[in-house]
C-alpha cells in the first residue's frame, strides 16, 4: 500500500464522516463496536451546555508561571464534540479547568493543527505554557500532561486509553498538572487497565484518529482559543 | 608457606582476607572479599556465602581453593540481633468530633462558628442563627456555590464541609467568602445540628485557635473542667493547616495508652520495667540491673509476645530449645510512628509514640563448632575457631597507620554495636551491644510511614536531592548540580535518593528536610547511644573520658555520615575517634579477618 492508496482511503473515510449525522453509524466497524457502550458514568455536571470554541489569533508563548496551557487536537470541541465514551466535551474540559483553579492556578487554551499525535500536542502546550508543564486532550479523550524539558515522546503522565478516562479522572489530570507546575510532586493519577479496551474501541478509535488527522494542517501554527460554554 | 583465611561472618556481610604466611615473617596479605552473610550468622546458612567469598579472594590473588591450608573463622558468638516495634499509644475519637485532616487546598480563611446543617435543608434554616454547611459528592462545585450564594442573604452561613476536593472552587465563586474544609471522606458521620466550628489558616501556616485547648473553650464557651478534657483534640490538630471541632454531647477525643507489658530485666540485680514509659526508663533501669543474663517480657502482653517470637527465631536457627535462648542486651529508642486515628472522618493520621527495640541473643560456641565441621567436610580444608570477635577486630585495627596500644575499638555492624579495649600486657575487655545499622532501617522505616525496608535502607545509606527541574537538582547541602541531558520524567520535581546506579525517587510526602531529620536522628539514637554506652562499659573505670583513642571499624563506619556523628558526640568527652583504614587499604572494613589471620601467626 503506497502514500497514495493510503491518502484515498483516508479521504474517503472523512468525507463520508463528514457527511454524516453520527459518526458511529456509518461504517460497518463502527456499527460492531457501538453496541457495546463503556460503561460511561453519567456526568453529573453534564447539564447540556455546549463548549463553543473559537481561535483568536496566533497562540502566545506564556511568562506568567502560575498557568496551565490546554492544547486541544484539531477536532476537539469542533468536529468532534464527545469522547469515545460520549463524555461531552465541555464536561471534560470544565473537570480539567477545575482541577487546575482548586490548586490555584490559571489555564490557558491553544489549538494545535501540525499533529494529532497527543504526545506532541502535549509537548506544544508545556513549551508554551509560562509553567513549563502542559496538557494535551485528543477528541476521543487521550491525555498526556507533559514539560517544556522532556523529549516529546517521553511525558510526566500519560492517559492512553481513552476508554477508561472518567470525568473524575480529568479532574484529577488538571489537578496534578497545576501541582507539577507549582513545583510539587504528586502521586500519579491511578489509571484504570482493561485489555478488552483495545480490541472493543480499537475500530472507532481510528475512525477518531482519522477524522482528527484530516483536520491537521502542517503550515498552521498553533492558535489561541476562546472558550465559552452556551 | 602456608596459604591461610581469615573469615569474619557478620550480621550483614561475610568478609575474607586471603595471606601467604612464611615461617617467622610476617603474614603478607594477598586479598580479599566482602560478600552478603547467607542465612542468619552463626547459622550452617552460612557456609554457602563463606565458599563464594572465599572464591572470590582466591580468585583475586589466582589461587584455586584446594590450595588453601587452613581457614580461620570467627567465633561469632553472641551477635545475633532482631528489631521490633511497638505502638505504645493510639488516639481515638468518639462520636466524630474532630476533622483534623490536612487537605492540600482548603478554601478561604480564618474562624468559623456555627451549627451544622445539611446543604439541602438551607430552607429550614433560622434567620439570624449561624451555620455551618455540609455538603457531599452529590453537590458540584457550582451547586454548592449558588446555593450558599442564594442563601447568604437571609442565614448567616460561616463555614462549610465538603467532601470532594473543590475548596478553592466554592471559594472562587462565592461572593462572600468563608472558610471551607474539603474532602472530608466519611461526610455522612459529622454530625448535624451540633455547635461546630472550622480554621483555615494561610498557605504555610498553621492553625492557632482550634490548636489551642483555650482556643476551642473560647468559641464553644467551655467550663474549665470541659477545656481540660478537649487537651489531646487540641494537641491532635496542632500542626494542620485546616481543622473542624464539633461539640457533640458524648463525643471525645483520648489518647489511650496500649498496655505494652512489662520487661524483666535477670542480672546481677533483678528489675522490672513498664514498656510504656518509654525508652529512657527502659534503658535506665536495664543499666541498673548490671552484667544481664536475660531479658523476658511478661506473659501474654505485646512485649511478651515479642521477646517470645525471638526467642523461638534463634532457637530454630541454632537448634536449641527456645526456652535456653538468653536474652544479653536490649536497646530501646522512643519513635513516633503515623497511626491512621481510630474513628477518624478524613483518613487523619496521627503520630503515635512508639518504642523500637533492639536485641541480642547469647549464641554459643558450639554453634560455631559444628559449621566449622561442617566446612572442612565440604571444602576438604582444615577449618578452626580463631578466638573472640572482638580480640580478633583489635588485632586487625591495630594495622591502620598511625595506632598503637592502648587502644579502643567499636564494630559497628548491622546487627550490633561492639566494643573493646586493649591495654599493654592485658588481655582484651569487649562487650556486645544490641542495636546496630538494621536498627537504624527499622527506625527510619516505621517514622516515614514506609512499608518494607528497601526504601528505608537506601535512605540510610545515601544522601538526598530535591529534582528542581530536569536540568538540576539540589543536594542536601544546598549545592545546585546542573545536566546537560534531561533526567528521567518519573524523577521530575521529586526528591531522590542519590544511589550509585541512579536517583531513586521517593514516595513521599514529607520534605527533604524532615527525612534527612528522620535519618540523623535515627542514626544518632542508635549509634551515637550505643558508642557511649559500649566504651563506658569496656572503660577501666566506667567512664568514657578514660578512654583516649577510638577507632571506628565494621560496616556502619563505611556510612557517610555515622562516622562523623560518633566522632563528633565523642568529641564532646575529650575522644580522639576516627575511621580505620585497615592494613592501610581496607578502610574500616576486614577488620576482624586480617585480625583471624595475624593472631595465627602468634602460635607455634
Amino acid at each position: 500500500m503506497d502514500e497514495k492508496t493510503l491518502r484515498s482511503i483516508i479521504e474517503q473515510v472523512v468525507s463520508e464522516f463528514t457527511g454524516a449525522p453520527a459518526p458511529a453509524t456509518s461504517t460497518p466497524a463502527a456499527a460492531a463496536t457501538a453496541v457495546a457502550p463503556a460503561a460511561a458514568p453519567a456526568a453529573p455536571l453534564g447539564d447540556g451546555e455546549e463548549l463553543v470554541v473559537t481561535e483568536a489569533g496566533p497562540a502566545e508563548r506564556g511568562t506568567n508561571p502560575r498557568e496551565v496551557v490546554i492544547a486541544l487536537a484539531p477536532a476537539f470541541g469542533g468536529v468532534i464534540n464527545k469522547t469515545i465514551i460520549d463524555l461531552p466535551h465541555a464536561d471534560v474540559v470544565r473537570e480539567v479547568c477545575a482541577g487546575i483553579e482548586e490548586e490555584g492556578l490559571s489555564y490557558r487554551f491553544i489549538r494545535i493543527f501540525r499533529t494529532a499525535d497527543v504526545g506532541f500536542i502535549a509537548h506544544d502546550a508545556a513549551e508554551y505554557s509560562g509553567s513549563g508543564v502542559g496538557i494535551g486532550i485528543q477528541s476521543r479523550g487521550t491525555t498526556v500532561i507533559h514539560q517544556k524539558d522532556l523529549p516529546p515522546l517521553s511525558n510526566l503522565e500519560l492517559f492512553s486509553q481513552a476508554p477508561l478516562i472518567d470525568l473524575e479522572t480529568f479532574r484529577a489530570i488538571g489537578k496534578n498538572a497545576a501541582r507539577y507546575a507549582k513545583g510539587e510532586s504528586p502521586d500519579p493519577v491511578p489509571v484504570r487497565n482493561d485489555q478488552m479496551a483495545r480490541p472493543k474501541y480499537q475500530a472507532i478509535a481510528a475512525l477518531f484518529h482519522l477524522k482528527e488527522a484530516g483536520l491537521c494542517d502542517l503550515s498552521k501554527k498553533p492558535q489561541a482559543l476562546r472558550v465559552e460554554y452556551r | 608457606m602456608a596459604l591461610i583465611a581469615g573469615v569474619d561472618i557478620g550480621n550483614a556481610t561475610t568478609e575474607v582476607a586471603l595471606a601467604e604466611v612464611h615461617d617467622g615473617a610476617t603474614p603478607r596479605f594477598l586479598s580479599a572479599s566482602t560478600i552478603p552473610t547467607t542465612g542468619i550468622k552463626g547459622t550452617p546458612q552460612n557456609t554457602q556465602g563463606v565458599f563464594q567469598a572465599l572464591t572470590v579472594a582466591l580468585e583475586k590473588a589466582g589461587h584455586e581453593i584446594g590450595e588453601l591450608d587452613l581457614i580461620r573463622i570467627n567465633e561469632a558468638a553472641p551477635v545475633i540481633g532482631d528489631v521490633a516495634m511497638e505502638t505504645i499509644s493510639e488516639t481515638i475519637i468518639t462520636e466524630s468530633t474532630m476533622i483534623g485532616h490536612n487537605p492540600a487546598t482548603p478554601g478561604g480563611l480564618g474562624v468559623a462558628v456555627g451549627t451544622t446543617i445539611r446543604i439541602d435543608d438551607l430552607e429550614l434554616a433560622r434567620a439570624g442563627e449561624s451555620y455551618i454547611v455540609v455538603a457531599d459528592r452529590t453537590h458540584g462545585f457550582r451547586a454548592v456555590a449558588e446555593l450558599i450564594n442564594a442563601y447568604a442573604g437571609r442565614v448567616r452561613i460561616a463555614g462549610a464541609i465538603l467532601q470532594l476536593d473543590d475548596g478553592v472552587l466554592v471559594t472562587n465563586r462565592l461572593e462572600r467568602k468563608i472558610p471551607i474544609i474539603d474532602e472530608v471522606k466519611l461526610i455522612d458521620k459529622v454530625p448535624i445540628g451540633m455547635p461546630a466550628a472550622i480554621e483555615v489558616a494561610e498557605a504555610g501556616r498553621v492553625i492557632e485557635t482550634l490548636s489551642n485547648p483555650y482556643g476551642i473553650a473560647t468559641l464553644f464557651e467551655l467550663s474549665p473542667s470541659e477545656t481540660a478534657s478537649v487537651v489531646p483534640m487540641a494537641r491532635a490538630l496542632v500542626g494542620n493547616r485546616s481543622a473542624v471541632v464539633i461539640k457533640t454531647p458524648a463525643g471525645d477525643v483520648t489518647e489511650r495508652h496500649i498496655p505494652a507489658g512489662t520487661l524483666h530485666f535477670i542480672g546481677e540485680r533483678n528489675a522490672d520495667v513498664d514498656v510504656e514509659a518509654g525508652a529512657d526508663e527502659i534503658m535506665r533501669v536495664g543499666a541498673q540491673a548490671g552484667l544481664l543474663q536475660d531479658i523476658k517480657g511478661e506473659p501474654g502482653t505485646n512485649i511478651g509476645g515479642m521477646m517470645e517470637k525471638v526467642r523461638v527465631t534463634m532457637g530454630q536457627l541454632t537448634d536449641r530449645d527456645p526456652s535456653g535462648v538468653e536474652i544479653t542486651d536490649l536497646l530501646a529508642v522512643d519513635t513516633q510512628v503515623p497511626q491512621s486515628v481510630t474513628g477518624g472522618l478524613a483518613g487523619e493520621f496521627s503520630l503515635e509514640a512508639a518504642v523500637g527495640i533492639a536485641v541480642m541473643v547469647k549464641a554459643d560456641r558450639l554453634q560455631m563448632q559444628r559449621i566449622a565441621d561442617d566446612m572442612t567436610k565440604q571444602f576438604g580444608i582444615r577449618v578452626e575457631i580463631g578466638g573472640v570477635e572482638a580480640d580478633m577486630a583489635i588485632r586487625g585495627a591495630l594495622t591502620t597507620p598511625g595506632t598503637s596500644t592502648p587502644i579502643a575499638i567499636l564494630d559497628m555492624g548491622a546487627g550490633s554495636t561492639d566494643a573493646s579495649v586493649l591495654r599493654d600486657g592485658d588481655r582484651a575487655a569487649s562487650i556486645h551491644l544490641a542495636g546496630a545499622g538494621n536498627m537504624v532501617t527499622l527506625l527510619i522505616a516505621s517514622e516515614l510511614g514506609l512499608e518494607g525496608t528497601d526504601f528505608a535502607e537506601n535512605i540510610k545509606r545515601y544522601p538526598l536531592a530535591r529534582v528542581e527541574t530536569l536540568f538540576n537538582i539540589r543536594h542536601e547541602d544546598g549545592t545546585a548540580q546542573f545536566f546537560d541531558e534531561p533526567l528521567a520524567p518519573e524523577l521530575y520535581a521529586r526528591t531522590v535518593i542519590l544511589h550509585p546506579e541512579g536517583m531513586i525517587p521517593l514516595p513521599l510526602r514529607q520534605p527533604l528536610e524532615v527525612i534527612r531529620q528522620v535519618r540523623i536522628r535515627a542514626k544518632e539514637r542508635v549509634f551515637v547511644t550505643n558508642a557511649l554506652r559500649a566504651l563506658a562499659a569496656v572503660s577501666p573505670t566506667r567512664n568514657v573520658r578514660d578512654i583516649a583513642h577510638v577507632v571506628l571499624v565494621g560496616g556502619s563506619a563505611l556510612d557517610f555520615e555515622i562516622p562523623q556523628l560518633v566522632t563528633k558526640a565523642l568529641g564532646e568527652y575529650r575522644v580522639v575517634a576516627g575511621r580505620a583504614n585497615i592494613r592501610g587499604t581496607q578502610g574500616p572494613r576486614n577488620a576482624v579477618a586480617t585480625g583471624l589471620v595475624l593472631s595465627w601467626e602468634g602460635r607455634p
